[in-house]
């Protein structure tokens, strides 16, 4: 079972008068087969968090363990843009972050690239696609590892609406049968409520206000009363926080 | 009742559909350049300049080797003198992609490197090919040397800048990207790094070619006593235009060979992945874009717009 574990994490950017705190002394634990996510307003440090916990930067003080049965977790990144290779095939930008390019490995990102409804793209080189097709190269590519863990930071904010919701689906779906632990950034608090089983809020200066539960049945539709009710919570828990922008 | 805001344009038939094309117009390029030509030659009364006809006699004289005209007593004919100048190009453009993408490199990656060179490379830039080649005429006599030396200082700059700007355009988030999925260094300099700077690679080895064909010559006709520069000026002391324009269309000839042959077909095989465009409509369409930085980052800057567009286009899905 996978286990995020975050103690005291304190990260600071410049220093002097150009200080600024990305995030203040931030405790938290994830575990098991949920999907969380982190909601707060632009430049509550959600991204910081993720950049910390998949390496790309490193904390100013506190530690951050991610364990899949007391070993170190492998996880997978889907980002805010795809970030995809432009010179390479989608089948090659899968096979970029594999260990291997055995039979074996090209099967899976097949099984992967068949899940996000692009099986016969992998020939097709990114700018060759639309930008929600990139995005589900982006998602394949996160799940084509089979990480234990997968963090995902707005990953569909560059969408329209209406293919950000068909991807939304394919998500909940991937999350069901794939069991992994999802730990996913967004600023759409309606988003949060549709995908999650918990909620972070994190405030400006990056500290990490409160801690939600959702529990409701999957698959949650926007339009369902329950649905739009803990949705409406959410954004009153927002209001008595000071969260939302004035 | 409805009001017709805004409809297709008609489509344009039959004759205006074939002169606005661009390949009428590629087509049609030779045929004005002749009838200007024509044009010069029979308004203005001149012994020395030849007609078209006079230049193409001249130049297939000079292919088939009837013309009875030997050059210097090494080398006779054309072909000699156009084996000794592409000798002398090639080295000296090998020497300037090799150095010039060393210290590229180095300017890109340390900021004192870039301090160390950067007024070297721009006085280089400045000097004019003339100068270059009247000093190394004195300096070096009239053997090989000094024309290769003029290539690789005429071209050595264009490489150090292109290679220099594509090290520091290396997509920052691509890095972060592999790191995250902690792919290891080689990999990610073989598959994120190198095909990052091919762009700007492709850039430097047309500037360098082409202006170091320019210093070739330019050094050939004061500072050598063979080869392309050299016979261009045999021509001129012998008062003879049709000889000196013949020379130059060999040389043209054969620049736009290498550009389509060679370059071309390379350049095709290094940028397969970018989506296909038409390029006219995008230099129309962009020309901001593509001209902004001026002249020298030509083929990265079309490499931008067309990436720019790809990944931030509109949705096309559903």
């Amino acid at each position: 079972m996978a286990e995020i574990k975050v103690e005291n994490l304190h990260k600071e950017f410049g220093v002097g008068e150009d200080r600024v705190v990305a995030l203040e002394k931030v405790n938290m634990q994830v575990q098991g087969h949920v999907f969380v996510s982190i909601v707060g307003p632009s430049g509550c440090g959600k991204s910081t968090l993720l950049n910390i916990l998949s390496g790309i930067e490193t904390p100013s003080s506190g530690t951050v363990t991610i364990t899949q049965d007391n070993r170190e977790a492998e996880p997978g990144y889907v980002f805010q843009a795809a970030r995809l290779l432009p010179w390479r095939t989608v089948m090659d930008n899968l096979l970029f972050v594999q260990k291997d390019r055995s039979d074996a490995t090209r099967e899976r990102c097949q099984k992967y690239l068949d899940m996000v409804q692009l099986g016969d793209k992998g020939d097709k080189y990114p700018g060759e696609l639309s930008g929600g097709m990139q995005q589900r190269v982006g998602i394949a590519r996160a799940f084509s590892i089979e990480p234990d863990v997968l963090f995902m930071d707005e990953p569909f904010s560059h969408l329209d609406a209406i293919t950000a919701r068909s991807l939304r689906r394919e998500l909940h779906d991937m999350w069901v049968q794939t069991r992994k632990t999802v730990l996913f950034v967004t600023h759409d608090v309606g988003e949060a409520v549709e995908l999650s089983n918990r909620i972070l809020v994190f405030a400006k200066g990056g500290r990490l206000e409160d801690d939600l539960q959702i529990d409701l049945p999957f698959p949650r539709d926007a339009a369902n009363e329950d649905v739009a009710v803990a949705k409406a919570q959410v954004l009153r828990k927002f209001e008595e926080l000071d969260l939302v922008a004035t | 009742m409805a009001t017709v805001v805004s409809q297709a344009p008609l489509e344009e038939q039959g004759l205006m559909r074939v002169l606005k094309s661009p390949r009428t117009a590629r087509i049609l390029f030779p045929f004005a350049v002749l009838a200007v030509w024509y044009f010069i030659y029979y308004t203005i009364d001149s012994r020395i300049f030849p007609s078209p006809q006079q230049v193409l006699e001249f130049m297939w004289e000079e292919v088939t080797l009837t013309s009875g005209i030997s050059y210097g007593s090494v080398v006779e004919n054309l072909y000699g003198q156009f084996a000794i100048s592409i000798m002398r190009l090639t080295i000296g453009f090998f020497v300037a992609l090799i150095m010039g993408t060393v210290i590229g490199l180095a300017m890109g990656i340390s900021k004192a490197a870039d301090a160390f060179f950067h007024d070297w490379v721009m006085a280089v830039l400045a000097m004019p090919a003339l100068v270059w080649a009247l000093f190394l005429g004195l300096w070096l006599g009239f053997g090989n040397l000094g024309p290769i030396l003029a290539v690789i200082l005429a071209g050595i700059p264009f490489v150090i800048i292109n290679v220099r700007e594509g090290v520091r355009n290396t997509p920052k988030d691509l890095f972060d990207m592999a790191h995250a999925f902690g792919v290891p260094q080689n990999k990610v300099t073989r598959h994120v790094l190198l095909p990052s700077l091919m762009p700007f690679f492709f850039a430097a080895i047309r500037y360098a070619y082409a202006i170091g064909w320019k210093g070739l010559v330019i050094t050939e006709v004061f500072a050598s006593d063979r080869g392309m520069g050299w016979t261009i000026k045999f021509w001129y002391d012998a008062h003879r235009a049709h000889g000196v324009i013949g020379y130059a269309l060999f040389f043209v000839i054969f620049a736009l060979a290498l550009e389509k042959l060679v370059f071309d077909p390379l350049a095709d095989r290094a940028f397969k992945w970018r989506p296909k465009i038409d390029v006219v409509e995008m230099a129309e369409g962009d020309f901001g874009a593509v001209a902004s930085e001026g002249f020298l980052l030509q083929e990265s800057e079309a490499d931008e717009v067309v990436s720019m567009k790809s990944m931030e286009g509109e949705p096309r899905d559903g």
